[in-house]
């Protein structure tokens, strides 16, 4: 190696080092991502021989409906969850913001669901929805002589029920990086607005929100990205954890996780990976486009 | 119209006590400095004046009325800050227009009043431009800009121009005076420097340590400092002090007496400003000694001279172009009408009180 320049010595030991989780990656990660695209055109039950069917896999798909409803819930949560979580969050952080004492413990407190493990949280939810004496909210309705909701029993509340610990349990992330945007904007902007005469709604529609958007775009992507992910809490709040009550909670990873685990049906499993991996590229360049056309 | 009027002001932050009593009278249309080193306060009492803060304790008057509870946008003012705080996501005009956007000014008279303060301030060009795309200068004229389309009655300028280059420095200041002799309306202008000080005052407010050392015009400050501290902030370079008796009205230095003006005796401190030491045969007879060059700083006109004389230095402002050479002994004078003599225990200045 002494007779290399220095920047090229440099270089060599820089792939010396990249050698290893590049390798790494590529075994571990890369090569069964691009599997997934030719065992979507296969059918494997994970130990016999892997045979080629085209796009059988597709076409089995098209003509499920169970698969439309899977869909349909995935983009449910997406497009309910989105929304809410974000304004949730970005109401309590600009709050939190204004807030000098507890502040701290406040944001800490926001936070700690973040670090909690899904599957604990998903079965003290669980349990907070049982029917009375034994649920939490049940017990409270009775208390006030409101009706008993069935909660995840019913076709129609289950998804909104497991949607609601999601939410929260993203929040501190979501606080902390709204918290980190807010102080980010310099307070003599606040001050040359209060001289200026400007009132809180000016404020927050001219300054607030325009200085904030690198963070809401960020948080749109990572949230998004979440929620179409979105598994554990299913598996872990619905009964057996198969996503019902008749497949209404079901999401498009535990339909993947029941066709390759449950099913041995690798072919279906990957072909439903290649949707996903397409809802989300798509979703991906869509949010990145918007942040380039950020002025 | 508008005067400014602060009425034993105090202010505390918790248990720090920043502003320690404060009384003041502005004109109107005056243009004042506050100046003082780091931490004299000189921001928070601008702040006080602009609402930004509440005072402890006292009143703040303007246009003669208390405006203490007042909030900002009703004082009639307007600020230009140390960062601009210029919108970075605004165009030029939008941030001008911010202002008045909050008074529900009609869209035709924003634009119609940008455009005359874009037009004084040599800004038309750039309207459409956002602060990103400008350079320093740009950016202070624009914030200079945001404050005039409000025409308030009182500027308040917070150390506006430490964030420019040095020769910039001096272009904008000369454009704020022009500025002010323009649009006639009372100034208030914070600094740390003590020639911007100088340059701009109407009259000058020395703080240190959260109290007025002394108020008064350029002149006043630089020629009759009330104590050893205003008279070692003002002038560049600085004063050269010195510790020395006073006998029956007489200096007593280790290598020469002077005459003071000041009768009595005790322990004194003399101040003497580098450009009251004379040189050569410009020396007065009666006042003459030998000293060393140590050091010799060519500036073009002039030379900056580090002179040692009977175990002390000092430094010498020498005029014209021909400089001596360090390592050579000259005849230098002190002008004892110009000599400062402070009191050694409380530093104030003591009256002279006969010619000398």
């Amino acid at each position: 190696m002494s007779g290399l320049t220095i920047a090229r010595r440099q270089a060599v030991w820089a792939w010396i080092f990249l050698a290893l989780p590049l390798a790494y990656f590529s075994l571990v990660r890369f090569w069964p991502a691009l599997d997934a695209f030719s065992l979507s055109l296969s059918k494997w039950n994970l130990v016999g021989p892997r045979r080629y069917v085209g796009l059988a896999n597709y076409e089995r798909m098209a003509a499920d409906p169970v698969f439309w409803q899977v869909l349909a819930n995935t983009f449910e949560y997406l497009l309910l969850g989105l929304p809410v979580s974000l304004a949730l969050s970005f109401l309590v952080a600009y709050h939190l913001d204004r807030v000098q004492t507890g502040h701290g413990l406040l944001r800490a407190l926001y936070f700690l669901p973040h670090l909690t493990t899904a599957t604990a949280l998903a079965w003290v939810w669980r349990w907070f929805y049982q029917p009375a004496p034994v649920g939490l909210f049940n017990n409270w309705l009775s208390v006030f002589g409101i009706a008993q909701q069935p909660f995840l029993r019913s076709t129609f509340q289950a998804l909104p029920a497991i949607l609601v610990p999601a939410i929260w349990a993203a929040l501190g992330f979501q606080i902390v990086i709204f918290l980190a945007g807010l102080k980010a904007i310099p307070r003599s902007y606040y001050e040359a607005a209060e001289i200026d005469g400007a009132g809180s709604p000016q404020i927050l529609r001219e300054i607030t929100l325009p200085l904030l958007l690198p963070s809401f775009v960020f948080l749109l992507i990572t949230t998004s990205i979440g929620l179409l992910r979105i598994f554990d809490l299913v598996y872990n709040m619905t009964a057996g954890g198969d996503g019902g009550p008749l497949n209404a909670t079901k999401p498009l990873v535990l339909s993947i996780y029941q066709s390759a685990f449950a099913r041995m049906d690798m072919g279906y499993a990957s072909a439903q990976t290649v949707v996903l991996f397409v809802i989300l590229l798509l979703l991906s360049l869509l949010q990145m486009r918007l942040l380039r056309a950020r002025p | 119209m508008a005067s400014v009027g602060l009425r034993a002001i105090r202010k505390d932050f918790g248990r720090t006590q920043v502003i320690k009593g404060i009384d003041l009278d502005i004109a109107d249309q005056e243009f004042v400095v506050f100046v003082g080193p780091s931490g004299c306060g000189k921001s928070t009492l601008l702040r006080l004046i602009a609402g930004l803060e509440d005072a402890t304790s006292g009143d703040i008057l303007i246009d003669g009325r208390v405006v203490n509870n007042v909030p900002p946008k009703d004082r009639n003012i307007a600020m230009v800050f140390q960062n601009y705080a210029l919108y970075p996501h605004m165009t030029v005009a939008r941030n001008m227009g911010f202002g008045l956007r909050a008074a529900r000014l009609p869209a035709a008279e924003i634009d119609q009043r940008v455009t005359a303060a874009a037009r004084m301030l040599g800004l038309e060009n750039l309207l459409h431009r956002r602060p990103g795309e400008l350079s320093g200068g740009q950016r202070q004229r624009v914030a200079m800009g945001r404050a005039i389309v409000r025409d308030p009655q009182v500027f308040l300028f917070d150390e506006p121009l430490s964030n420019l280059d040095a020769q910039l420095r001096n272009q904008v200041r000369t454009e704020i005076k022009k500025l002010h002799q323009d649009v006639r309306r009372t100034a208030i202008y914070v600094t740390h420097d003590q020639v911007e000080a100088m340059t701009l005052a109407d009259r000058i407010v020395l703080l240190r340590d959260g109290r007025v050392e002394q108020v008064g015009t350029p002149t006043d400050l630089f020629e009759r400092p009330a104590n050893r501290f205003v008279a070692g902030f003002i002038g560049s370079p600085a004063m050269n002090f010195l510790s020395a008796t006073l006998e029956n009205g007489e200096i007593v230095l280790p290598w020469m007496r002077l005459p003071a003006g000041i009768a009595g005796s005790g322990a004194v401190e003399i101040g003497i400003r580098p450009e009251d030491l004379l040189a050569g045969d410009a020396a007065p007879e009666p006042y003459r000694f030998e000293a060393l060059v140590r050091v010799v700083e060519p500036m073009g006109s002039e030379a900056l001279l580090v002179i040692a004389v009977g175990g002390h230095e000092f430094q010498v402002r020498l005029m014209g172009r021909i400089h001596p050479i360090a390592g050579t002994r000259m005849l230098f004078a002190i002008n004892p009408a110009e000599l400062h003599v402070f009191d050694a225990a409380t530093g104030q200045s003591m009256p002279v009180v006969q010619a000398r």
